[in-house]
């Protein structure tokens, strides 16, 4: 697969294929499914400095064309995550699979202490820092939408570890650039584009909201052109990794991503319609790669030509 | 984390037939009997266990995205059957399901009912509706060796309650298991006027159940309820299958979360997993 080693400074991958942080467990689970070594990284539910019970059921909802969830950021902690499950992930991360731990917190400090632990653990190849989760306080913590609080965090983080620092953005911001521009300034090592998009379902007939606390994330085949132009804009405004997320169930979409400029994506709800994709989907890319003859993914990296479209 | 034999595998549909209502006749209630064939080595079938469940799924892009969740209903050589109840998005695209429809079909899922020959109080099985899909099985494994051929030990018993004759669903296969089957209507139209815990009771006063027995249940949230109730008042151990909305099925999404019992057997955290945990509990380790 060698077409498809996939470069992330410092980290390189055997594809550029990964979990979405919270669609796939916090380690191994899927083991039995989805051999984790099929995967470029494993991205982990969001890990919490406290454990956190998450938000009232209901807490997921089907639409037509995607998928809405308000979990909250459900975990046991972090000394749960570090005690129960990184030693499980060490095998994974001995046999190539990057295992990127994403974090979440409701202030600077509690960022801060989160890399400080996790940062001593060698399993973990980097940090996703969760700057956007739209199911803890409505989405609203100042650093999903403000770059200067943006830019402050990843420094902050920057400061007390060397584990290379990925920023998970919000799609629900006017100039997700800006905050690109912010997080790389901040200290990066490449940016996540994106979170899922705030939204919300209701049953009129009965005047109840689908999810328990109204709003929720919207993610699925739904967000795709979204999260295609969020990476897109990213990508275009910084000169740090991209990693594409949002509606990614196929080969086609992954290159879709891969030609926008992003140069890794991960795959989110796709795994609850198919368990078993992300086990598949490095071949397929690889497959397709063949097929249309394009030699390896590095080229085909932001290689969208703008002007009209091709007849 | 999802059970270490759960596998997502591509089936395609063999049959589907109407289910048969109290009668058997065919019933127009919209529900209906799905019969499946995995691809693939069916070596897995034979030793599946009563209780578990499958996620489901149309792959000819006519099923919403997200697969539904069905517990195994019976197991026909090399072929599954669902009892499926037609209710929205999801079991409508299954029931307009054709020979050969292509199908996603990830399973076996979650825990199964517990081991029914350990102990010794009979068993009662109370079904609500669709709820009863899980108890073909179950009757049959509980059903001790040899039944018909020598006196055997009593029970299982299976209360069989639903909203009308029409809706008593597979009443005769049920009841062609061999085993005592109870059947309890709304509206009075077969059996027994009311529900299954009212029959129950009845029973018991009659003496044709012992009082002292474990139940295992499945069916609407308030019949659930009811009965988790009077299995803590009554002290009798109980098992629960619950229904919920469910995201993946395999543990990963966190969407059909149950709320567990402080101090019981999953007290350690606020929620279980209905699809990994479950879906059949205890009764005393989870608030219904």
């Amino acid at each position: 697969m060698s077409r498809l080693v996939t470069k992330l400074p410092p980290l390189t991958l055997s594809n550029p294929i990964m979990s979405a942080s919270g669609t796939f467990g916090h380690g191994l689970e899927m083991g039995a499914i989805v051999p984790p070594e099929r995967l470029g990284a494993l991205v982990s539910k969001t890990v919490t400095l406290e454990p956190r019970p998450g938000n009232p059921m209901p807490r997921v909802w089907e639409t037509e064309a995607g998928f809405l969830n308000s979990i909250g950021l459900e975990n046991r902690g972090l000394e749960a995550y570090m005690e129960d499950v990184l030693p499980t992930v060490a095998a994974a991360a001995r046999a190539g699979t990057a295992i990127v731990t994403n974090i979440g917190g409701h202030t600077p400090q509690e960022f801060v202490q989160l890399a400080q632990a996790l940062g001593e653990r060698p399993e973990i190849a980097a940090l996703e820092v969760n700057l956007s989760c739209p199911n803890v306080q409505g989405g609203k913590l100042p650093f999903a939408t403000d770059p200067a609080a943006a830019r402050d965090i990843l420094a902050a983080l920057a400061n007390v570890t060397d584990k290379p620092l990925w920023a998970k953005l919000s799609p629900n911001v006017a100039r997700i650039d800006e905050m690109a521009l912010a997080v790389e300034e901040g200290g990066a090592a490449a940016i996540t584009a994106c979170n899922t998009l705030l939204g919300m379902a209701v049953d009129w007939r009965t005047r109840r909201p689908r999810l328990a606390l109204v709003r929720g994330g919207y993610s699925g085949l739904g967000v795709r052109p979204v999260a295609l132009r969020c990476a897109y804009d990213c990508a275009r405004a910084v000169s740090i990794p991209v990693i594409g997320c949002g509606g990614i169930s196929s080969a086609e979409h992954v290159l879709e991503f891969i030609v926008a400029g992003c140069t890794a994506v991960q795959v989110g709800s796709a795994s609850f319609s198919d368990p078993g994709l992300l086990g598949r989907l490095a071949a397929e890319v690889e497959d397709l790669l063949e097929r249309e003859d394009c030699p390896d993914l590095a080229e085909l990296c932001g290689s969208l030509t703008e002007g009209a479209p091709c007849a | 984390m999802p059970a270490t034999d759960t596998r997502p595998r591509a089936a395609r549909v063999v049959a589907i037939r109407p289910c048969e209502d109290a009668s058997g006749a065919a019933s127009d209630e919209g529900g209906f009997i799905l019969r499946l064939r995995p691809e693939g080595d069916p070596a897995w079938i034979a030793s599946l266990e009563p209780g578990r469940f499958f996620m489901v799924r149309r792959q000819d892009g006519a099923s919403p995205a997200i697969p539904r969740p069905f517990s195994l209903y019976r197991v026909a050589g090399d072929c599954l059957e669902f009892m499926v109840q037609s209710l929205g998005a999801g079991t409508q695209a299954l029931a307009a399901c054709r020979e050969d429809t292509p199908l996603l079909l990830t399973g076996p899922a979650g825990s199964g009912w517990p081991e029914f020959s350990v102990g010794s109080e009979p068993w009662v099985f109370l079904a609500g509706g669709i709820g009863s899909a899980p108890f073909l099985m179950a009757l049959e494994r509980a059903l001790p060796p040899h039944a018909a051929a020598s006196p055997r030990a009593p029970g299982p018993w299976l209360i069989y309650g639903a909203a009308s004759a029409a809706r008593l669903y597979e009443r005769r296969a049920f009841a062609d298991t061999g085993a005592p089957v109870l059947c309890a209507t709304d509206d009075g139209s077969h059996g027994f006027h009311g529900n299954v815990l009212e029959l129950l009771a009845l029973e018991q006063e009659a003496g044709r159940i012992p009082a002292r027995v474990r139940l295992a249940a499945c069916g609407p949230q308030p019949m659930l309820r009811a009965v988790a109730a009077l299995a803590e008042k009554e002290q009798l151990p109980c098992w629960l299958s619950l229904e919920t909305y469910m995201g993946c099925g395999v543990g990963i999404c966190n969407g059909c979360a149950v709320p567990t019992r402080p101090g019981g057997a999953l007290g350690d955290w606020p929620w279980a997993k209905c699809c990994v945990d479950g879906p059949v509990f205890d009764s005393t380790a989870i608030v219904v």
